[in-house]
């Protein structure tokens, strides 16, 4: 009993240690990294501004949020909409093949090895990078924000492609096999329907993030609802951003919810 | 879903015993259907053309060649900027998370049974989460000038409302056995909470904070696109002076970079797990 | 009728899984296969349906040596003779009928396969193999709501559907409590005397072989050590079957 509590004594010192081991790392981690406060100079044009942030999305432009021609929030939360979804897609249809060929159960090794280097080289290259690369492909506009957002997708959706597709459950299609089953209809009826609704998910999932990636494209002309906040705010129209900034926080707020429900109702029924 | 039943009647099948099972209309032409109008509208409103594409492909593939060789001698001029994404992701995840816990302990009602201060931290933390990591480093660079400190605030408001939500959903999960034997025994709340449900959630707290750490390594690279800072900063230079090779040699170290911390944070991440 | 005839299977990495098996099984049989695991009941049970092929010897059955069939003629032959096993192997995020339907896909012409559009003669079909084992009210439900024995008996039906001659079952009951265990014996039992369909079973349950099976196979080591009524099964015949084998 004794030795059992001296033993427990023991162990106890050793977790201190280790904490304010992390604990000196962090502190002279932080010291190292203290240039990220560099450029801070705050003017009171600054705190003004602030303030007229604040009171564009108190007092927004309500011609803007809820008009209904095609420079109105309502007509740009659409097309934002849209460029995510058909990125989805896209992305989508990119990342089945690259999914299977990435996956242990279903290539060698060797092979695995590369093509997750390639999918880790394209997940690398920021969504702003594509951008730019893809407006000298289709110009400028949604249709550039669309194959960006395909490009930046593929990296998370294969990566969650390739977990469902090597946790395949095999007993199935061994159960199929029994019955007489070819090996076409062994990937139709034992594959598809064990893959198909957790593609579907992540799917949805990925959607609810090229939402937001979709919202900052305008930055380098790849349309969405980005595009015009960054011309009100080089224009100091607040009432304007204000207005953009609540279309965007309900777009993004709704779209996670309904996003999650569907999954939820996708994945447990 | 009831209008869509009774507008197409359940097909009924009646066994050979006389037992009938009726299965209602199947769903599947309907939301073929939507899929269909979703993606018409989404090709319509985007002007999605597959011709454009693939006759145009070579000019992505031209940029994307013009960058290799990366131009090695470039790195230079790379690291530093580099360098500061990396600290102004630290410091922003780790005072963001830091700003979290005390957020995520109001926000979960197992532990703060106010459901106003619940509801009114949550309402924050969405707001937060909400706003586009480079659209609040845009406005961080209007209020606190151009430069890092903008994108490190920016960082440090993603990291507080991610953080912030995955813990208190987790919080709300630990078991309260022990919080509630202790407060019984007449232990204050902060008290009870150091001494049994810190110990409970540090683990997930801190593998959370590095995972929005990671995240934000490779997030942080854009954030010099709006002037807040990084290696972002020559990445649009570049980009703009069509220097392909210099560009090609950002996105290596980038590159680098990342797989680096991210192996590294995993290894961290699982022994924490 | 099923026939062995000096049966031998040697695995690749030359493991003996069946030694010498010499027996004849009648249609209609209710047998129960008991053993230790890893004692070769999976691999007898297997060899059956050819999930196994086997080494040595000849395995007739109703007068058809089954080793030599390939392709298009061993699908057709395990059209008849069905197989469940201890994981359900069900697609939990489908619906029970379609499960079931997956059994009769063999049978059906290509468009239909692609399309998966199943006549509503093959969905009577998996509908009354559903009723069999009392599960008609869940037919239209998830699978993964229901429970390990409810989807043990879907996976009974699905076989069912097949209206195979024999049914083959590799350790069934072992995931199941005991009360569901016997449910889902029944439902064996009941099909049996029924259908008349020849029933095969591993169980490592000897309670649970002795009680349902009206013949008993021991098999020790790759052996059959004992073959013979299940009434007239004594403690030591267990003792044996059961026994650690000295020489390995």
């Amino acid at each position: 009993m004794n030795n059992n509590l001296e033993n427990v004594l023991k162990k106890e010192p050793r977790r201190a240690l280790q904490y304010s081991l992390i604990a000196i790392v962090l502190v002279i981690l932080l010291a190292v990294s203290s240039p990220a406060l560099h450029g801070a100079h705050v003017t009171t044009k600054g705190i003004e501004i602030g303030w007229n942030i604040l009171m564009g999305i108190l007092m927004p432009d309500t011609s803007l949020l809820f008009g209904l021609n095609d420079s109105s929030v309502a007509y740009l939360i659409l097309q934002t909409i849209a460029i995510a979804f058909l990125g989805t897609l896209v992305g989508a249809v990119i990342a089945v093949p690259l999914s299977f060929i990435s996956a242990t159960n279903i290539v060698p090794r060797p092979v695995v090895i590369v093509t997750r280097f390639i999918i880790m080289a394209i997940r690398t290259v920021p969504s702003l990078v594509y951008g730019l690369m893809f407006i000298r492909v289709t110009g400028p506009g949604p249709f550039a924000g669309v194959m960006t957002l395909a490009i930046v997708s593929i990296g998370m959706i294969s990566k969650l492609f390739i977990e469902t597709i090597e946790d395949l459950d095999s007993g199935i299609l061994e159960s199929l096999d029994a019955c007489g089953s070819t090996f076409f209809q062994k990937i139709r009826y034992g594959v598809l329907p064990q893959l198909s609704s957790d593609f579907i998910s992540i799917l949805v999932y990925r959607f609810d993030m090229n939402l937001r990636e979709a919202t900052i494209l305008g930055l380098v002309g790849a349309g969405g609802i980005g595009a015009p906040m960054i011309f009100a705010m080089g224009a100091y129209h607040w009432h304007q951003v204000g207005a953009i900034l609540i279309g965007l926080f309900i777009l993004v707020f709704v779209v996670e919810i309904i996003s999650n429900k569907l999954r939820q109702k996708i994945l447990y029924g | 879903m009831g209008w869509y039943d009774k507008l197409f009647d359940a097909e009924s099948y009646t066994l050979a015993n006389g037992k009938t099972v009726s299965q209602k209309f199947t769903r599947v032409p309907l939301l073929v259907l939507l899929l269909l109008i979703a993606i018409g509208i989404s090709v319509w409103v985007t002007g999605f053309k597959l011709t454009t594409l693939f006759t145009n492909l070579s000019g992505f593939w031209n940029i994307f060649g013009s960058m290799f060789p990366p131009k090695l001698s470039y790195f230079m001029q790379v690291w530093q900027p580099l360098l500061m994404t990396i600290q102004m992701s630290f410091f922003g995840s780790f005072f963001g998370a830091l700003l979290a816990l005390p957020f995520a302990v109001l926000a979960a009602h197992n532990i703060t049974n106010n459901k106003i201060v619940n509801l009114l931290i949550r309402f924050i933390l969405t707001v937060v989460r909400t706003i586009p990591t480079l659209v609040s480093a845009l406005i961080a660079t209007y209020i606190f000038g151009l430069g890092t400190f903008a994108g490190t605030v920016a960082i440090f408001l993603f990291s507080f409302s991610f953080v912030g939500k995955q813990l208190f959903e987790y919080i709300e999960t630990v078991d309260m056995g022990a919080y509630e034997a202790l407060t019984a025994t007449g232990a204050n709340a902060p008290r009870a909470f150091v001494t049994t449900i810190f110990p409970q959630i540090l683990p997930i707290y801190l593998s959370t904070a590095l995972f929005a750490f990671e995240g934000n390594v490779r997030y942080a690279a854009i954030l010099g696109y709006v002037g807040a800072g990084g290696i972002g900063m020559i990445l649009n230079e570049k980009i703009g002076w069509r220097e392909f090779n210099s560009v090609g040699m950002i996105l290596l170290s980038i590159f680098v970079a990342v797989v680096i911390i991210e192996t590294v944070s995993q290894r961290l991440r699982k022994h924490l797990s | 009728m099923i026939k062995f005839e000096h049966v031998s299977k040697v695995y690749p990495n030359g493991v003996k899984g069946l030694r010498d098996i010499n027996l004849e099984i009648q249609d209609g049989e209710f047998i129960g296969i008991i053993g230790m695991s890893g004692a070769g009941k999976s691999t007898f049970i297997r060899t059956i349906n050819r999930l196994n092929s086997i080494t040595d010897g000849t395995l007739t059955v109703d007068d058809v040596e089954i080793s030599g069939l390939k392709g298009k003629a061993l699908r057709q032959y395990r059209r008849k003779v069905g197989m469940i096993f201890q994981s359900y192997n069900l697609v939990p995020r489908i619906s029970v009928i379609k499960n079931v339907l997956s059994s009769l896909v063999p049978d059906m012409p290509l468009g239909r396969v692609i399309l998966g559009i199943f006549s509503k003669e093959d969905k009577l079909k998996a509908l009354e193999a559903l009723d069999r084992v009392s599960m008609l009210d869940k037919a239209f439900i998830r699978t993964d709501h229901l429970s390990g024995g409810q989807q043990q008996r879907v996976s009974l039906a699905r076989t069912l559907a097949q209206n195979p001659s024999v049914l083959l079952a590799d350790e069934p009951v072992a995931a199941l409590d005991p009360v569901t265990a016997h449910e889902v014996m029944d439902d064996f039992k009941r099909i049996n005397e029924e259908l008349g369909q020849t029933v095969l079973i591993n169980i490592h349950h000897v309670d649970l072989a002795l009680e349902y099976s009206k013949r008993i196979i021991g098999i020790r080591s790759g052996e059959v050590v004992y073959d013979g009524p299940a009434d007239e099964i004594t403690q030591d015949i267990l003792d044996f079957i059961y026994s650690k084998d000295e020489a390995e």
